[in-house]
């Protein structure tokens, strides 16, 4: 107990000063908070608080993220040539930025990380591994993470896993994201070590084979993206599984958007109460957000700052605007090569102003995320469809098109959607033009339909990632 | 005038203490199992009491005669004060609200330095100072007893602390008499970590760090294995605490330079203890968790914390064990 102490108190030191974590410490901690939960059940009373939040008052998190802010870049002014050359051609003083003074700063494009990437690394850090964004938008991004990060953040999520009980020991976690997502697989592998958690790397393979492995292997916990979420899904109900050929107790998705209707269909056919949904991106880990029973997106305030920047405008956006998610991670989180105000072309709604009256009240929230900037579909009059509405109507069809696979334009002023032919089967296309009017708030849907052979075409999705093996892919025989 | 009292024989010496020691134990460690039975303290949000604290805490313990001996008694009542103030604090403010619980502490702290400067040339007097004395030492000790074992302090883990300090109470009285010097130089100073009472010309004790033990094993037994085991643990801490804490005496020379009586007692009950531990773990198996046992019968409806544990408290220092007899 005395030496739990010690170690909550550096953890708590390093925090409020800003200096380096120690990881080892932090897995030590997990251990603590392992022996707590095998002693008394749970963890004590603001068990929370350990990991520095919430702030509670919004007083507090500006003097927090002030300092954050500021730390972050008197750091990355001195050792990072990007950003040292991007402060010097604003003439901005980092020694007195904070966040009243960001709007100065001009925020960071994914552009700018593909084509200079190497002028991120900070030059007091030793690159360790370099991991690829694995997006759907375009050319991936290569981030670089520096050994110190690489055990940093699997000991802060193995912390925070387990105080909230999340992860546990005895614990097995399938992970169904591609296997070049490797900052993910090395997160979650890692963290599953420290909490005594069994982890198997799956990959996107054929649902079948990933099915196996849930029902076979025992797996408490599932990780993977709604697209592929949804193919098993598909794949169970074809075998006849349901809720009792499954140990899971929790299922978690991120890096889509995942519908209610795949939500409610999954937790039906795989046995757990809810999916969850955070939110997380490989340009800004370890910054995150976490989905609440009110279907708001809370912001990580303790490790990051996250602006809300007006789509139009790019001034912060006020409540009930749409807004780009402009995420800072603050030092000590991230060394090896961090980025300072990335526009993440996450879009989200802001909310109204007032109390939020859900369970993560005290930390600041948005909408869930509707999808990225670029897909928005601007019809004029300032009606605008967001990936989200489109995806949320579409899984919700009769037929059950998960994931859904659209093309969406917009065509003076109307909405014109492309979908494959089994999206619309058993309602026919008058049916189902009604039911996405209904679904999208009474818009005119000009609908056109295509062979099913090209439903991959109209949209990707991340479970298109396909991996193969040698027992689902025909093995080649001879040279 | 005050009457004129004569020594009297060892018979009657030790039969006194066994009365203070069987009277004393008693209420204190069926204090300690009460309190554990019905009030639930806060925790700290991560950690248990661990093997590492055990270490700590005896090297904490084996400094301390040397901090005693050394240190100014100023100093020494300041360092008591903040122990015992703390040691209450823990204790009490759940179950009597801060306000009450710091008035209490006061007047008891602040009753004991007074009579301990005032009132110490009578038997009365004396008698006062240890009455409230007693008071104050058993509620500290019911309540550090309870801060350690629903801190996660396991009935192995108080063995192991029983058969160390029953090493100190050896090495503390025979190889490097310590004790007799710190027992007979701090006798009547303030907050003296000590339960007894006074009859003619002499004093009758036991420690602190005794009484603590004691209680420490018995609801951890308790917690274990539930009221069989703590009906073992109380036959086993009468016996080895106070009959034959009492009665040794007339085995062997326990008279220390100053002529008084001083009896190791944990040199008597650790070993017992840690074999006692031994044989309810081979009979009854792994001992329960502090969860197992809120989930069990055994647990009785307890009041819960009134204010949420804001810093985690690590182990309050423990006093040094103290001779049962002075």
């Amino acid at each position: 107990m005395l030496d739990t102490g010690v170690r909550q108190f550096r953890m708590a030191m390093g925090m409020v000063w800003g200096r380096r974590l120690s990881p080892r410490n932090i897995g030590l901690l997990v251990n603590d908070v392992i022996a707590t939960i095998a002693e008394f059940g749970e963890p004590g009373e603001e068990a929370q608080e350990v990991l520095g939040g919430p702030l509670g008052s919004a007083e507090d998190r500006l003097e927090w993220a002030n300092r954050g802010v500021n730390r972050t870049a008197r750091r990355l002014a001195a050792k990072s040539p990007f950003y040292a050359r991007r402060f010097a051609a604003v003439a901005a003083d980092p020694a007195k930025l904070d966040v009243a003074g960001l709007r100065a700063i001009p925020v960071t494009t994914k552009q700018d990380l593909i084509e200079a990437s190497a002028d991120f690394r900070c030059s007091d850090v030793a690159p360790c591994l370099v991991t690829r964004t694995t997006g759907t938008t375009g050319r991936p991004a290569e981030v670089w993470l520096s050994r110190y990060e690489m055990e940093l953040w699997p000991a802060l999520g193995a912390l925070t896993s387990v105080l909230r009980g999340e992860l546990k020991p005895g614990d097995v976690m399938q992970v169904n994201v591609s296997s070049r997502a490797t900052a993910s697989t090395h997160l979650a592998a890692t963290s599953c070590r420290l909490a005594g958690a069994m982890c198997r790397l799956l990959g996107i393979l054929p649902p079948d084979e990933s099915l196996d492995s849930l029902t076979q292997g025992g797996a408490t916990l599932l990780l993977t993206v709604p697209s592929y979420l949804a193919e098993l899904v598909h794949a169970a109900r074809r075998r006849g599984l349901g809720p009792g050929d499954f140990r899971l107790r929790r299922v978690t998705v991120g890096g889509e958007v995942l519908s209610p209707h795949l939500a409610e269909a999954a937790c039906q056919t795989l046995g757990v109460p809810l999916i969850e949904d955070p939110y997380s991106m490989t340009e800004v880990i370890p910054v995150t957000g976490r989905t609440c029973s009110h279907r708001h997106l809370h912001h990580d305030v303790n490790i990051g700052l996250t602006e809300r920047l007006d789509l139009r405008t790019g001034e912060p956006a006020e409540a009930g605007a749409l807004a780009t998610l402009v995420i800072t991670p603050y030092f000590p989180y991230r060394d090896c090569a961090p980025v300072f105000r990335f526009d993440t072309r996450d879009v989200v709604r802001c909310l109204p102003d007032g109390p939020l009256g859900c369970e993560l009240a005290g930390i600041p929230a948005t909408s869930q995320i509707l999808g990225k900037a670029d897909h928005l579909l601007h019809l004029g009059d300032g009606v605008v469809v967001t990936p989200r509405q489109l995806v949320d109507a579409i899984e919700a069809l009769p037929a059950q098109p998960w994931p859904a696979r659209y093309r969406a334009m917009a065509d003076d002023g109307q909405l014109r959607l492309v979908l494959p032919a089994v999206a619309i089967a058993g309602i026919g296309e008058a049916a189902a033009r009604r039911h996405l009017a209904e679904a999208l708030g009474g818009l005119d849907v000009d609908l056109a339909i295509v062979d099913d052979d090209q439903a991959r075409t109209l949209r990707p999705t991340r479970s298109d990632l396909r991996e193969t093996t040698f027992a689902s892919e025909p093995v080649l025989v001879g040279a | 005038m005050p009457a004129t009292t004569e020594p009297i024989s060892l018979l009657q010496q030790t039969l006194t203490e066994f009365g203070v020691l069987v009277v004393g134990v008693t209420l204190v460690i069926s204090g300690a199992l009460l309190y554990f039975r019905r009030v639930r303290m806060e925790r700290p949000p991560i950690g248990t009491f661990n093997g590492r604290d055990i270490v700590i805490l005896l090297l904490f313990i084996s400094v301390l005669p040397f901090l005693y001996g050394y240190l100014p008694y100023w100093i020494i009542t300041c360092l008591l004060i903040v122990t015992f103030s703390s040691a209450l604090y823990i204790g009490y403010h759940q179950v009597l609200g801060r306000g009450w619980t710091w008035l209490g502490i006061g007047l008891l702290i602040g009753l004991n330095y007074w009579t301990s400067h005032h009132l110490m040339g009578t038997t009365a007097g004396w008698q006062l100072w240890w009455a409230e004395l007693t008071i104050l030492v058993g509620l500290g000790a019911i309540s550090v007893s309870n801060l350690y074992v629903q801190g996660g302090m396991r009935l192995q883990l108080v063995a192991w602390l029983a058969l160390g300090l029953a090493v100190y109470d050896i090495v503390f009285a025979t190889l490097l008499p310590l004790t007799d010097q710190l027992v007979a130089g701090y006798l009547a100073h303030p907050l003296d970590p000590l339960l007894g009472m006074r009859f003619g010309i002499d004093n009758y004790g036991v420690g602190l760090g005794d009484l603590l033990v004691y209680s420490l094993f018995l609801i951890a037994c308790y917690k274990a294995y539930g009221a069989k085991a703590a009906r073992i643990a109380y036959g086993l801490i009468l016996v080895m605490g106070a009959f034959v804490t009492a009665f040794i005496p007339f085995l062997g020379n326990f008279v220390d330079t100053q002529l008084d009586l001083l009896i190791p007692s944990q040199a008597l009950f650790g070993p017992a203890a840690f074999g006692c531990y031994l044989w309810m773990k081979r009979r009854w198996g792994p001992e329960r968790t502090m969860a197992q046992y809120l989930a069990s019968a055994d647990a009785a409806p307890a009041a819960p914390a009134a204010v949420p544990a804001r810093l985690a408290p690590g182990p309050a220092p423990e006093p040094a064990s103290e001779p049962a007899s002075v």
